[in-house]
Parts: C-alpha cells; sequence; structure tokens
C-alpha cells in the first residue's frame, strides 16, 4: 500500500461529514454483513470506498467512539468524522448518538452518572 | 468501484489494520495494542472537559479516572483559526495540529463516560465549539503558583456558558492560598466551587469528579422549574 497521505485526499476534498451530527463521544459500529448485500459507490464519479473506510469497518466489529476510532487509526478527528459519515449514509456503520440532556430530566442522567461513579471509586 | 460486501470489505482492511498505528496518551506506552471496546450494551455516551494551561496536570487526571490506557488523537487547526473544517490542503494556509488526550469510564452496563483533556490556550480555541457541544461541564485545573495562566481559560468557559469548576493541582511548592483569596484572584463567581486534588493519585481524582458531578447536579435540581 502507499504511503501516509494527506487529509484532502483520503476525503476526496470533503470537509464536512454528510451528516453534521457526529461528536467526538458518538459511538460507532460496523453493521452486520448478514443481509446487507454490495456497498454502493460512493461517490458519482465511482470514487468508492477508499482504505481509511475500509479500515473503519475493520475496527468496529464493537463498539468505539468516534475519538477513540480517529485515535486508534492515527487519522485527524475531522477526517475521521467525513468517513464515518459515508459510511453511515451508506448503512455500513450503526451510530448511537450521545445521551442529551435534554432527553431526560439533567438531574436523572447526572445522578446515573454519579450512581456510577460512586460504585467505582 | 467497490462491490464487496462488508466482511470481505473487513477481510481487505485486515493487513492494513494489523500495521496500525496505535496512538496512546503515554509515548513511552506506544505499544500496538488490540483496541479496549466498550460492552455492546452501551447505548450511549456523555463527556466532560478536563481544561486548563499548559503543563497543569490535564493528561495526568485523565490517566488517573480513564479505565482504559488514555488515547491521543489529533485534529488540524488552520492557524488563521478558520476551524477544523478546512482540510483543503491549500499551500498558503498554515495548519497546526493539537493533540487531545482523553479517556473512558463505563458508568454502567448503558452509559460511558468519555474526559477529553482540552488545551486552554487561546490558540486552541476554535475546537472548543466542537468539543463542548453537549459536555455535561468541565473541569478547569489550576496550578496555585501561576494562577494568572488560567484567566484565558476561565474567561473562555463563562463565555461559553459551560458550566464548570476550579480544581486546584497540588504541586510540592505551591503556595496554600485559603479559598476567599483564590476565588478573588480567579475573580469566580460564588457559584463556582473551587475544589483540590492530586492529579496523580486515581481516588483524588475520583473524589474530585464526584464533587464536581454533585456540584452540576445540585445546581440542575435549582433550575428546574417549578
Ligand atoms: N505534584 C503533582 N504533580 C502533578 C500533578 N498533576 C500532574 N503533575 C505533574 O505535572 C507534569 C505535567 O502534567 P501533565 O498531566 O502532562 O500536564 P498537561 O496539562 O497534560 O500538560 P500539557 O498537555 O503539556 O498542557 C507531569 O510531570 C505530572 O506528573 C499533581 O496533582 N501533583
Ligand atoms: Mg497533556
Amino acid at each position: 500500500m502507499s504511503g501516509p497521505v494527506r487529509p484532502y485526499v483520503i476525503t476526496g476534498g470533503r470537509s464536512r461529514p454528510s451528516r453534521n451530527v457526529l461528536a467526538l463521544e458518538s459511538l460507532v459500529s460496523t453493521a452486520p454483513a448478514a443481509g446487507l448485500g454490495d456497498l454502493p459507490d460512493l461517490d458519482a464519479d465511482g470514487t468508492g470506498l477508499n482504505r481509511e473506510h475500509l479500515r473503519i469497518l475493520e475496527l468496529c466489529g464493537e463498539l468505539l467512539s468516534v475519538a477513540e476510532i480517529a485515535a486508534y487509526l492515527s487519522l485527524p478527528l475531522g477526517v475521521v468524522k467525513v468517513l464515518i459519515g459515508d459510511l453511515w449514509d451508506l448503512g455500513a456503520v450503526h451510530v448511537r448518538p450521545p445521551v442529551q440532556q435534554a432527553e431526560r430530566l439533567p438531574s436523572t442522567l447526572l445522578e446515573e452518572v454519579l450512581l456510577g461513579l460512586r460504585q467505582l471509586r | 468501484m467497490v462491490s464487496a460486501n462488508f466482511a470481505e470489505a473487513a477481510r481487505f482492511a485486515d493487513a492494513d489494520f494489523a500495521e496500525a498505528n496505535f496512538a496512546t496518551a503515554d509515548p513511552a506506552a506506544a505499544v500496538p495494542t488490540r483496541p479496549e471496546y466498550l460492552p455492546s450494551t452501551v447505548q450511549g455516551a456523555v463527556k466532560i472537559l478536563i481544561t486548563g494551561p499548559f503543563g497543569v496536570g490535564k493528561t495526568t487526571l485523565v490517566g488517573s479516572l480513564s479505565e482504559i490506557a488514555p488515547l491521543r488523537t489529533e485534529e488540524t487547526m488552520t492557524a488563521a483559526g478558520a476551524g477544523v473544517d478546512d482540510l483543503t490542503g491549500r499551500p498558503d494556509k498554515t495548519t497546526t495540529t493539537v493533540a487531545l488526550d482523553f479517556g473512558r469510564i463505563t458508568l454502567n452496563p448503558r452509559l460511558a463516560l468519555y474526559l477529553f483533556g482540552t488545551p486552554g490556550q487561546q490558540r486552541f480555541w476554535p475546537l472548543w465549539d466542537d468539543l463542548s457541544r453537549g459536555a455535561l461541564g468541565a473541569i478547569a485545573l489550576v496550578d496555585a503558583r501561576r494562577i494568572e495562566e488560567s484567566f484565558d481559560v476561565l474567561g473562555r468557559l463563562e463565555e461559553q456558558r459551560i458550566p464548570f469548576a476550579i480544581a486546584v493541582n497540588s504541586f510540592p511548592d505551591s503556595p496554600s492560598y485559603p479559598e476567599e483569596e483564590l476565588r478573588v484572584a480567579l475573580d469566580l463567581l460564588p457559584e463556582v466551587p473551587i475544589l483540590r486534588c492530586d492529579a496523580r493519585d486515581r481516588r483524588a481524582a475520583y473524589d474530585l469528579l464526584i464533587d464536581f458531578v454533585s456540584h452540576l447536579h445540585s445546581t440542575s435540581v435549582l433550575e428546574l422549574p417549578q
């Protein structure tokens, strides 16, 4: 394989994920292969998935955050977000968004955090 | 043109993955390890920022709290401060790389907490929007020997309305200011707690985090509509 490539090459010059809702703590896992069939082309110009996309699919057999994926693959966070966004659009990964305080009463979420910390202490 | 299914894709990438250069926060520990995955039962994560000036103990604190060996990731930032979106590689723009250390605590089978060590210097502020979005809050480490180096970051936390607490890290030759003196020197609002810690000690680090989340909790209860 080739040596290091510059970020804009990896992302095909794109700087934003197609869905701009990935956080550093969003959790990602590769979709089970069964029943998913062929991966469609990524771009109309036939660019397709590159090796970095494939590395993400390989890494995320189990659950990891966007930040962990970037660290394990030694890629900048911005690049990893774009690539995961591509895979998400294709249905190739599942994404669990961050837990928002607004989804629950803020005090319930914080109580859950506190309880967990006290038990681990 | 890609016409492989995911299993094939994964096999194809396996060789690359085996050679992956695993980035740990501790350069001495840059030994390739298999990733430490979250339990599949985890439904989502929350995050807390650990911030403060250069050398104040952010990485140490993250390391004392984290269940995994702290990881390091990098974000590219244009020197012009245009933010993280510019990856066009135009040669007329200088980009700087900012290192973020982070760790993780699985709080229970459904919920994980990420801790991001976030540099406090003004030149890193373009990254803060992204880092702070959705954060429960921030712990601002202060070195009592050089209080003035924390002014920037405290101003930023106030501007961004991120709930925060001060944690004074105890270094051997630190002057021991009474809390009121520190509060005045740091120009803190009365509701901002001043906590103490030794970032190197796991128990002390946990006590700090528990005190901080308790503080967030008591504030959120106060803010609930009646
Ligand atoms: N005595 C004492 N030393 C500490 C404490 N916390 C950190 N240190 C030491 O201070 C030095 C700097 O700590 P780091 O954790 O690297 O600080 P940092 O904020 O991550 O530094 P940068 O990432 O370079 O900004 C290290 O040598 C630590 O061992 C503490 O609570 N007490
Ligand atoms: Mg550090």
